[in-house]
């Protein structure tokens, strides 16, 4: 029984010591057993407890009702809840544990109440709670009250933004822990301290705090706050009232702007970079642009002055060779003919080397221009391998000609041209064979209803080209071995001309060859079909033929071409006269009668095209007249057409040639230059170039004939614009009109020198200055244009037909 | 069709330069382009909303009464300031590019051969200025 006493006493005191008040109660909430805590928080003793109910202390009636219900319904095991108790001003918290009887049926209850000193002070747990119900407690252990506001503290306190409450006077009257970090003080010293003291600039803190109080509310207003580091800030704030609607203070959060700061520099920066990489780039470009253009420039120039060089040099050349072939015809001793053939073929020599770096010059600046005309294929090469015969017999060579019977009689194409490539491979295939064979063989490749590809062998059995060399020998100026000019002479030119003259038409070459055995030059060019017949020109040169008494009117300028045409004219049995200029040829003209004019071109005081324009415009004379011009450039051509001459020779004069084209003007002045009819048309020299827009469209056909298309429509109503304006002296639509086609010259590939008369029309009517010759510019121009038209209408043609 | 592309507005009487202008936008560049021979085409198409516009100086070169390119400027620029206008003329002329400038053309580039070249330097600027300025209203709006 010692052990049940001492079991029971146990117990006692087991539950006393509980610091958590207990009370044990059956199901109508009668109170079984207290322990002193529960005393001391009932504020009562043990004896006035006996059979009171546990309604009797508590506020909420339903609670044992629910109670009940919970354990014996729904099989609960355990409550926690919140309670009112009578003598108590706020809810404490309670836990309950059911208990059973012997049967296992639930007979009542241990009912627990927290303890608020315990939990305050957060370290003893009591050891029946389970864990899950410990943080629980913690918190709802505090009044409901104090929760929110620790809740909202903790919430200020976990701001990484510094947070103020300041008062009316600017005094820092409370904070959060991020205020401490960004001014680097503790909580004492910050406290009841000046706001603006906090600052880099107090007076414009100051002024935040007093726009508070004023408006009521700051927005984003930036201050810098003076910590270790200059954190830049923006401030918000908005005043807090008391229960009386007062303002009693302002709530300040400071948002530390850093790094929106950083990143605003970095952007700035990285603008200001990419502005900087744009620029450098546009500069960059510029520089390659503006090298370029040097580059071009340079190319431009050297091109020019070779150009010069060999027209300075032809003119000359011209007396000498002319001299000396008029020499040739005098009685002579062996000895000073050998000396004057000697010269003779020295000068032809250097004029052939003058001619090959102006043809250079002239293909590399695209100035070089292919005539098509219709031309007997057969008659031309037979012709020109006549002029090697001798040489091929001097060295005891064998010539074989293979021609293709299947070619067309009559093709369209630049006999000349042809004429002076296959010329250059057969000089060399002359020059370098000493023993054996040279071939020529011409075949038609293939055939269609336009055109024929034509394809041009030329073999022989001499010193041949190393593999090595075979890829420099078209370069200008090289040959296949250093020593090839010492022992074989010439200049390396040739060849390299001719695969310009070949790649200009469009075609290609090919060297095949075999050191010691021998060379084989073959190249491919295209030729235009066409119905036209050509009568084979005859030659003139018959003596017996003579026609007597012709007069000639020889203008030109230098005294030495002067005495050489004279020469050649009296050789040929004809009278002359020579006019010094264009001027005193116009006088000679109008008081003389002459049966043709041999007309220079450059002469001082007028020149040659001023003097036929005069001639045919004032004078109404239909006399044949001759340009003699040193340089054949398109422009001279077109000019030539344009004042009305009826033919052109270039310098230096061929014999022959002078003398079949005078008397051929003599028997049928109708065989002029001036187109008169389409076969002529064949043969003057196009006009546009095609180049510049097949570069730019990438060659589509579509966009190219949308181009033509285009010019077609607007060229038309442009020329007689600007007819019209010149005719009824409307410069202004003059300059506009002229304006408007400058640009098309360039895209059409029509000639530079159209586009810089353009512009001196545009100038002049700008100015209206006095200028005499704009009447022909302007009539220059709208040929021009009408010839390009055609051109173009054709090209549209050709596009839409392929 | 790309949503992005970059939409542009060519003006110019001389139907030959621009085609050849056109053809060089179809060839070297994604921009959609639009041709007027008018600016008051031009202007009338506005709603479109271009990003850019090359415009001739000279637009009443032959036909009469029409606008003139600077008035034709002045007209973008009532509309919407912030479409670049880059104007085109065949005239070297420092005054020209001088009234093109204050009349608040983004630039002024003289017509040749290599115009082209220099159209995409200029506008490879603008689109890059443009990006620019976008990416900085993008921070800017998340500051």
């Amino acid at each position: 029984m010692e052990k049940t006493v001492n079991a029971s006493a146990l117990k006692t005191c087991l539950i006393d010591a509980n610091p958590n008040a207990l009370m044990i109660i059956d199901f109508k909430g009668n109170i079984l057993e207290v322990n002193q805590k529960l005393l001391s928080l009932f504020e009562c003793k043990k004896n006035s407890l006996r059979h009171a109910n546990l309604n009797d202390f508590i506020d909420e009636p339903d609670f044992l009702k629910k109670h009940r219900e919970i354990f014996l319904k729904k099989n609960q095991s355990e409550i926690d809840t919140f309670l009112k108790l009578k003598n108590q001003k706020i809810s404490i918290l309670l836990n309950s544990l059911p208990f059973k009887n012997e049967q296992g049926k639930v007979s009542g209850a241990v009912i627990q109440f927290k303890n608020q000193a315990i939990l305050e002070s957060n370290c003893i747990c009591n050891s029946e709670e389970k864990t899950s119900s410990k943080l629980k407690s913690q918190y709802t252990d505090l009044s409901s009250q104090e929760i929110s506001s620790r809740y909202a503290r903790s919430l200020i306190e976990a701001s990484l933004d510094p947070l103020f409450t300041i008062s009316v006077e600017g005094k820092i009257t409370d904070f959060n822990h991020a205020s401490l970090e960004v001014t680097g003080l503790k909580r004492e010293k910050l406290i009841n301290t000046d706001f603006k003291t906090y600052f880099t600039e107090p007076e414009e803190a100051q002024k935040v705090y007093q726009q508070i109080f004023d408006k009521g509310f700051v927005d984003a207003y930036p201050l810098v706050i003076k910590d270790h580091k200059l954190t830049a800030v923006l401030l918000n704030g908005s005043v807090y009232k008391n229960d009386k609607g007062l303002v009693i203070g302002a709530v300040v959060v400071a948002r530390d702007i850093t790094t929106q700061n950083k990143i605003e520099k970095e952007l700035i920066e990285a603008k200001v970079f990419a502005e900087k990489a744009t620029k450098t780039a546009e500069d960059a470009q510029l520089k390659a642009e503006s090298a370029t253009q040097i580059a071009e420039d340079a190319v431009k120039s050297k091109q020019q002055f070779l150009s010069n060089m060999s027209h300075e040099i032809r003119t000359p050349m011209n007396a000498i060779i002319g001299f000396t072939k008029v020499v040739l015809k005098t009685v002579l001793d062996e000895k000073q003919r050998e000396y004057i053939e000697a010269i003779k073929i020295s000068g032809d020599a250097l004029i052939v080397l003058i001619n090959d770096i102006l043809d250079l010059a002239k293909v590399d600046s695209g100035k070089m221009v292919f005539e098509k005309a219709p031309f007997k294929m057969s008659f031309s090469i037979a012709a020109m391998l006549h002029l090697f015969e001798t040489k091929i017999q001097e060295k005891n060579l064998t010539l074989i000609r293979k021609y293709d019977e299947d070619i067309p009689e009559v093709l369209i194409g630049d006999p000349a041209r042809l004429h002076q490539i296959i010329l250059n491979l057969m000089s060399n295939a002359v020059k370098f064979t000493n023993r054996g064979n040279i071939t020529i063989s011409i075949d038609l490749l293939s055939e269609s209803k336009k055109d024929v590809t034509i394809e041009f062998a030329i073999s022989d059995t001499g010193i041949g080209i190393a593999e090595n060399k075979i890829t420099s020998i078209f370069e200008n100026f090289q040959q296949a071995t250093t020593g090839t000019s010492r022992i074989y002479g010439g200049t390396g030119l040739g060849l390299a001309i001719v695969k310009k003259l070949i790649e200009s038409q469009n075609g290609s070459i090919q060297v095949q060859s075999v050191l010691g055995k021998g060379s084989t030059f073959s190249f491919r060019l295209k030729f235009l079909k066409t119905n036209e017949n050509v009568e084979t020109i005859l030659p003139y040169f018959h003596k017996e033929d003579q026609i007597k008494g012709i007069k000639i009117l020889v203008v030109e300028d230098i005294p030495l071409n002067q005495l050489l045409m004279k020469t050649l004219l009296d050789d040929f049995g004809f009278k002359s006269e020579i006019a010094v200029n264009g001027k005193i040829a116009v006088e000679k003209v109008k008081n003389n009668k002459y049966d043709i004019i041999l007309m220079d071109l450059q002469m001082p005081e007028m020149n040659g095209f001023d003097a036929t324009k005069f001639i045919r415009n004032e004078l109404k004379s239909q006399i044949p007249i001759i340009a003699l011009t040193a340089d054949v450039t398109t422009m001279d051509l077109a000019k030539c057409k344009l004042v009305g001459m009826n033919d052109y020779l270039a310098k230096p004069v061929d014999e022959q040639l002078l003398y079949n084209k005078i008397v051929g003007l003599l028997k049928n002045p109708n065989n002029s230059l001036i187109p008169k009819n389409a076969v002529i048309i064949e043969n003057r020299k196009k006009c546009i170039n095609l180049n510049y827009l097949m570069t730019r469209t990438k060659s589509n056909p579509l966009l190219m004939s949308e181009m033509i298309s285009l010019y077609l429509e607007q060229t038309p109503p442009l020329i007689f614009s600007m007819k019209e304006s010149f005719a009824s002296k409307d410069w202004k639509t003059l300059q506009m009109v002229v304006h408007k086609m400058i640009p098309s010259f360039s895209i059409m590939g029509i000639d530079n020198q159209i586009e810089e008369i353009a512009k001196s029309i545009k100038n002049f009517a700008e100015e209206q200055f006095q200028m005499n010759d704009i009447e022909d510019m302007v009539y220059q121009i709208e040929s021009v244009c009408l010839q390009a038209f055609e051109e173009l209408s054709e090209e549209l043609k050709l596009i839409q037909l392929n | 069709m790309n949503t992005n592309q970059q939409k542009v507005f060519l003006v110019d009487d001389d139907a030959v330069f621009l085609k050849l202008l056109a053809i060089d936008f179809q060839l070297q560049t994604d921009f959609k382009v639009w041709t007027f021979e008018t600016g008051e085409k031009c202007i009338e198409n506005l709603d479109l909303q271009p990003d850019l516009i090359i415009l001739d100086y000279h637009l009443d070169g032959v036909e009469k009464g029409v606008m003139n390119g600077i008035e034709t400027l002045d007209k973008i620029k009532e509309y919407s300031t912030l479409i670049p206008v880059i104007m085109l003329s065949s005239q070297d002329k420092i005054e020209v590019a001088i009234d093109c400038m204050h009349h608040k053309a983004h630039d002024y580039i003289v017509k040749s051969e290599t115009s082209f070249i220099r159209l995409q330097t200029v506008f490879q600027s603008i689109f890059n200025v443009k990006q620019i300025e976008k990416k900085l209203n993008w921070y800017m709006d998340r500051m």
